[in-house]
C-alpha cells in the first residue's frame, strides 16, 4: 500500500458513500449523518479531492447547522452537539463556510459541561471543576469531546483562547499516572483506571504543540508499546494521529492500517467516521498528506472577528 | 349512652388522620401494588466447557417457554461487554456462554439470532468484541455482531418516569428484532450495587445520543435510568452468567468470584433477585430493585417460583467493600 493508492481509496470509496446533493452516509446506501460528513471531508481534501466536491459536502454541513451555531448528530437530538467540532475541522480554508465557522466557534467557546468543585466525598480521582466539554449537553466533560474541540479552536487560531488553556489542564489532569487516558477516568474508589488507545492517541493529538513532551512521555510510550497488536480502526486511526502529532509516527503505520482494512471481512464494513479516522491515520505519517488539522502544533492568527 | 363530638375531638381526629397519612407517604410503593409472580431458573454449570447450550434449553423449558413461541422469531443477544484486561475475562460475558445461547435459541426454532452491544466506556467497540473473545466465536459460528454505539435511533415516550428523560433513543435495529435478550454477568457495582440483566441494558443506548460514558443516564441517576429502560424497551429474556462472576470493586476492578450457575428467566426483576440472592445480597436493599417491585415484576423470594436448582445450594456470599456507600447495608442475613 502507497500513500497514493491509498488517496485513490478514500476517493472512490467516500464517493460510494456520497449524497447526490451533497453530505455523506454512515454506510454506502444509507441515509445522511453529519459525523460522517464532516470526517469525510476531513478524509476526501487530505486526499486531494476536486474543491467543488468539497463545497458541495460542506454546504450540506451549513444546511445542518442550527440557530445556536451546533451541528447535531441529527436534527432530533439537539443535546448531541459533539458533531461541531468536526464541523469547523471540515470548514476550514472554505470561504462560504467562514460565517459558519465563525458561528460554531462561538458556540463551542461559550458552551462546556457539567462541572463542580471538588467534594470530599468524591470517589473519583479528577478534578472535576476543570472545564473541557462534554459529549451531550448536560453532561460532564470527557477525553475525546475535549480534544476534538481543542484541535478545532486550535486549528481556527484560537490556541491560546482561555478555554483552550482550561481544557489543556483539564485533559493532563485526567491522564493516568502510569500513562495513557482512558474516556476520562483517573482513579475511582482509590483505584488507577486502565488507558485505552483511542483516548489516548485523542489526547495527545490535542495536547500537541501546548505542552512540552516530558509531561506526555509515559503517555506516548504507553502508546507506542500498544501500536503493533491495534487491530480496528478507531482504536488504530487515533493511535497513528495521536504519534504523528508528535513526529512519533510508527515505520510500519502502512502495513498496520492495511491489516486492520483486511479485517472488514470479518467485522463487517466499517462506517464512515471510523473509516475516515483509519485512513486519515495512514495519510498522518507524510506532512505533505494535508492531514494537519488533526496532528498540527496549532498556531494559526485567530480567525476573524472571534476573541 | 349519648356521645357529643367537641371541636377537640375533631382536631385531635384530623391531627391523627394527618400523622397516619404521612406516614403512609413513607411506605414503599410496592406494598400498595398487586402482587406479581414470576419464575427463575438456575442451572448448575462447573466450567465454561461445559454444555452450556443444554444448560440454557433445560432452562428455557423448566420455564414453560416452547417452541411454538420462539419458532421464527428474530432474536437479539445483549452481553455485558465493558473493557478488556489482560487476566481479567471476569469482566465480560464470556463468549462461550453467547454461543450456547445462540445454539439454543436457533435449536429452538428461532429465525435468526444476532449479538449487539454498545460499551459505555470504550468507543472502539469493535476492539472491545475482538479482545474479550467474542469476535472469534461469533465469525466461527458465521453469527453477525452489531456496534449499537453508532446507530441511528428512534424515540420512545419514557415508559418509566422516574427520571426527567421525556423519551429514550433506541438503536433502530431493535426495530428489526422480535425478542431482546440480556445476557449479562453476575458482578457487584460500585455506584448501583449490583450489575445484572437489568443493568446490562444501559449498553443497548447508542453512544451518539448518551456519551462515553453514557453520562446523560448518570445525570438522570443510575437508578432511575435503569428502571426507565427497562418499563421502556420490555426485554423479553435474560440469561445471567454466574459460571465466574465478579466481586469487590466491580464492575471492572473487581476480584473473580466462582458460582458456578446460569440464572434465567422471561421476568428481569425476578432473576436479578435470584442473582442477588445467589451473591448473598439482599435485593431490597438494591434500590432499583426495591423501587421495582411488584411494578417490572417480582423480587420477593416468595413470589418467585424457583426452578432448576434451589438458591441456598448455589448461594456464595460476594466480598463487598465496606468504604464503598452502594454496598452499605447489602449483606443478606
Amino acid at each position: 500500500m502507497t500513500s497514493g493508492s491509498l488517496k485513490r481509496m478514500i476517493r472512490e470509496e467516500l464517493s460510494r458513500r456520497s449524497l447526490p446533493k451533497g453530505g455523506i452516509t454512515d454506510l454506502p446506501g444509507q441515509e445522511f449523518r453529519t459525523d460522517a460528513t464532516a470526517w469525510g471531508i476531513l478524509a476526501f481534501g487530505a486526499a486531494g479531492e476536486d474543491s467543488e466536491n468539497l463545497e458541495r459536502h460542506r454546504g450540506r454541513l451549513v444546511q445542518e447547522q442550527d440557530k445556536a451555531g451546533r451541528l447535531c448528530i441529527d436534527q432530533q437530538h439537539p443535546d448531541s452537539y459533539w458533531p461541531t467540532a468536526l464541523a469547523i475541522l471540515a470548514w476550514q480554508s472554505s470561504a462560504s463556510s467562514h460565517e459558519a465557522q465563525n458561528r460554531a466557534i462561538r458556540f463551542l467557546i461559550d458552551t462546556t459541561g457539567l462541572h463542580r468543585p471538588r467534594q470530599w466525598f468524591d470517589a473519583a480521582g479528577h478534578d472535576p471543576l476543570l472545564k473541557g466539554w462534554p459529549w451531550i449537553d448536560g453532561t460532564h466533560s470527557w477525553i475525546e469531546p475535549t480534544a476534538l474541540n481543542v484541535l478545532s479552536l486550535k486549528a481556527t487560531g484560537h490556541a491560546q483562547h482561555e478555554r483552550v488553556l482550561e481544557a489543556i489542564r483539564m485533559i493532563l489532569d485526567r491522564q493516568l499516572p502510569h500513562g495513557g487516558w482512558n474516556y476520562g477516568s483517573t482513579y475511582v474508589f482509590g483505584k488507577e483506571h486502565l488507558p485505552m488507545p483511542e483516548s489516548t492517541g485523542a489526547a495527545l493529538a490535542g495536547l500537541a504543540g501546548m505542552v512540552g513532551q516530558e509531561k506526555v512521555a509515559r503517555s506516548l510510550a504507553y502508546l507506542q508499546g500498544e501500536t503493533d497488536r491495534l487491530r480496528t480502526p478507531i482504536s488504530l486511526g487515533w493511535t497513528l494521529l495521536g504519534l504523528a502529532a508528535w513526529e512519533l509516527w510508527p515505520s510500519n503505520g502502512l502495513a498496520l492500517v492495511e491489516r486492520c482494512l483486511a479485517n472488514q471481512s470479518r467485522y463487517g464494513m466499517y462506517d464512515t467516521s471510523a473509516l475516515c479516522l483509519l485512513l486519515l491515520g495512514a495519510l498522518a505519517g507524510e506532512k505533505s498528506n494535508n492531514v494537519d488539522l488533526l496532528t498540527n502544533s496549532g498556531g494559526r492568527p485567530p480567525a476573524l472577528g472571534i476573541s | 349512652m349519648q356521645w357529643s363530638v367537641t371541636r377537640r375531638d375533631v382536631l385531635l381526629a384530623a391531627a391523627a388522620g394527618l400523622v397516619i397519612g404521612s406516614g403512609l407517604l413513607l411506605v414503599p410503593k410496592r406494598y400498595f401494588r398487586t402482587p406479581q409472580q414470576a419464575q427463575s431458573f438456575i442451572g448448575s454449570v462447573a466450567d465454561y466447557q461445559q454444555d452450556i447450550a443444554g444448560v440454557i434449553s433445560r432452562g428455557i423449558d423448566a420455564l414453560g417457554i416452547l417452541p411454538a413461541e420462539l419458532k421464527g422469531k428474530r432474536v437479539l443477544l445483549k452481553p455485558n461487554l465493558v473493557e478488556t484486561a489482560l487476566g481479567a475475562p471476569h469482566i465480560n460475558t464470556h463468549p462461550l456462554v453467547l454461543r450456547g445461547a445462540i445454539e439454543a435459541f436457533l435449536r429452538l426454532g428461532a429465525a435468526s439470532v444476532m449479538v449487539a452491544e454498545g460499551p459505555g466506556h470504550r468507543r472502539d467497540t469493535l476492539a472491545v468484541y475482538e479482545e474479550s473473545g467474542l469476535a472469534a466465536v461469533l465469525t466461527e459460528d458465521r453469527i453477525p455482531f452489531h456496534d449499537l454505539n453508532y446507530i441511528s435511533g428512534y424515540d420512545l415516550p419514557n415508559a418509566g418516569r422516574q427520571s426527567s428523560m421525556r423519551t429514550l433513543t433506541f438503536p433502530a435495529l431493535f426495530k428489526e428484532v422480535d425478542w431482546i435478550v440480556s445476557v449479562a454477568k453476575m458482578k457487584t457495582h460500585h455506584w448501583a450495587g449490583a450489575t445484572l440483566s437489568m443493568k446490562n441494558l444501559f449498553g443497548v443506548m447508542p453512544g451518539i445520543y448518551y456519551g462515553w460514558p453514557k453520562n446523560v443516564l448518570h445525570a438522570a441517576g443510575i437508578q432511575n435510568s435503569i428502571l426507565d429502560i427497562n418499563a421502556t424497551l420490555k426485554p423479553h429474556f435474560a440469561i445471567v452468567d454466574g459460571i465466574v462472576g465478579m466481586e469487590g470493586d466491580g464492575p471492572i476492578m473487581g476480584d473473580p468470584k466462582r458460582v458456578g450457575v446460569l440464572v434465567m428467566g422471561r421476568n428481569l426483576p425476578a432473576v436479578d433477585a435470584t442473582c442477588c440472592r445467589i451473591m448473598g445480597i439482599d435485593p431490597y436493599k438494591v434500590s432499583y430493585l426495591e423501587r421495582a417491585d411488584n411494578w417490572l415484576g417480582p423480587v420477593s423470594e416468595a413470589a418467585i417460583e424457583q426452578r432448576g436448582e434451589s438458591i441456598p445450594s448455589v448461594r456464595t456470599n460476594f466480598n463487598l467493600i465496606e468504604t464503598i456507600p452502594a454496598h452499605k447495608g447489602l449483606r443478606l442475613a
